[in-house]
């Protein structure tokens, strides 16, 4: 059996720091790909807005406002009515994972499945936390840390930075099994049960659990920004 | 006391390295595997009390057994992690081709599939709260969409101390720690 390697894969070279190799992965070019694809749908509806109508007459129109609506009232009722316009944070942030959770389905290695990528949204989600905690609350936020004692600092401050360490292995573990599993069923199974077959484990480990686990990381991101902020 | 040792671990220093690291990652595979109690228990769980709430309001089964399935569908995750441990050590093994010496990458393997037995604990919690959000949807199916977030939500949060032992498990296959 050879040894299948499940790893990021780098095309193009650029440099070498202390022999580890630096250069455009597939976790970029993937990346770009789902950017690229998402770019040309905001400007398709960006041409298109023009001819919206205060009452939707076209179905792209109803569409377009029901994907809006939906991103607004999910916000709105994870983080409360007055923060109805991070919709427009998360909004794409879920978009962006979702595409990346599916692009296993076109046989692109999705890039959530490096952890560079996931500890980027996680980090984002982290400076979120703490600036929008003190944005709301002053200096006074970090007061916060020394609840419900003076003693419990220590294991606060830990809890704070497990947070996106925790967040982003949830997002990388789920997606990178997946794609450990689906690599390995076309590695090994013959031909015949190539074709079709992969349908079912595709559906459970690419659909299913990267629609989930997108809803639940940009949910728990929601969560933990909206608790800082109250 | 010493000659124990010598013998227990003596022959080890004279087995092929390959070997060695082979025959512990099939150990290591057969621990990672005991994870599986933790999302059965769970699972079992929730289908019991989806069950019983089904009895209870027959009228809002449907959506209890949406939510029993949904819930067991992440309570299985932590059984996925150890089946993808157990699967890279037995097909894809990271560690036949790692420099070192041969008895620390061979106990590797045997780390990385007990560490896989921390699933457990997030199987059995994840099975529990989604037991216990299909019994609240039976008896309240209009509080679904409420209901279900917050078991997504809770069951994430379950699921961290389970995503931490992937983690060793992961660096101890992948990651040339002990260098």
């Amino acid at each position: 059996m050879e040894n299948l390697d499940f790893g990021v894969q780098t095309v193009i070279k650029l440099f070498e720091v202390n022999g580890t190799v630096l250069g455009i992965t597939t976790t970029h070019i993937n990346t770009w790909i789902i950017m690229a694809f998402l770019i040309v749908i905001a400007l398709i509806v960006r041409i298109k807005i023009k001819n919206f109508k205060e009452v939707p007459e076209s179905r792209f129109q109803n569409i377009v406002e029901v994907i809006v609506d939906i991103f607004g009232n999910f916000t709105a009722s994870t983080m409360g009515e007055k923060n109805r316009s991070f919709s427009y944070f998360y909004g794409p942030v879920f978009l962006f994972i979702l595409f990346s959770n599916l692009s296993g389905l076109v046989g692109l290695r999705p890039p959530t499945a490096d952890i560079a990528t996931t500890l980027a949204l996680a980090l984002t989600t982290f400076f979120m936390i703490h600036g929008y905690g003190v944005k709301a609350k002053g200096l006074g936020y970090f007061k916060g840390f020394l609840e419900p004692m003076p003693l419990l600092l220590p294991l606060n401050i830990i809890g704070e930075l497990a947070t996106p360490i925790s967040l982003s292995f949830r997002l990388f573990g789920n997606i990178l099994g997946g794609t450990i599993i689906m690599g390995l069923y076309y590695s090994m199974m013959p031909l015949i049960l190539r074709i079709g077959v992969p349908a079912v484990f595709h559906l459970y480990f690419d659909v299913f659990a990267g629609a989930l686990q997108t809803l639940i990381f940009v949910m728990l991101s929601m969560t933990f920004v909206s608790s800082a902020m109250d | 006391m010493s000659s124990i040792f010598d013998l227990l671990f003596g022959w080890m220093g004279k087995v092929d390295p390959v070997a060695l690291v082979l025959a512990f990652s099939a150990i290591g595979a057969g621990l990672a595997m005991i994870a599986g109690i933790g999302p059965g228990v769970g699972q079992g769980y929730a289908a019991g009390k989806a069950a019983e709430a089904v009895g209870k309001n027959p009228e809002g089964g449907k959506s209890a057994t949406l939510v029993m399935l949904l819930g067991a569908a992440v309570a299985e995750t932590s059984g996925i992690f150890s089946l993808v441990v157990a699967i890279v050590m037995l097909f894809a093994n990271p560690l036949v081709t790692k420099q070192g010496v041969g008895l620390v990458i061979a106990f590797s393997a045997i780390g990385a599939g007990l560490s896989m037995i921390a699933g457990i604990g997030p199987g059995i919690g994840q099975g529990y709260a989604a037991g216990k959000a299909a019994q609240a949807v039976g008896e309240r199916p209009k509080l679904q969409s409420v209901i279900v977030r917050t078991m997504l939500l809770g069951q994430a949060v379950a699921q961290t101390t389970g995503i931490y032992a992937l983690i060793v498990a992961l660096l101890l296959l992948f990651v040339n720690i002990f260098q």
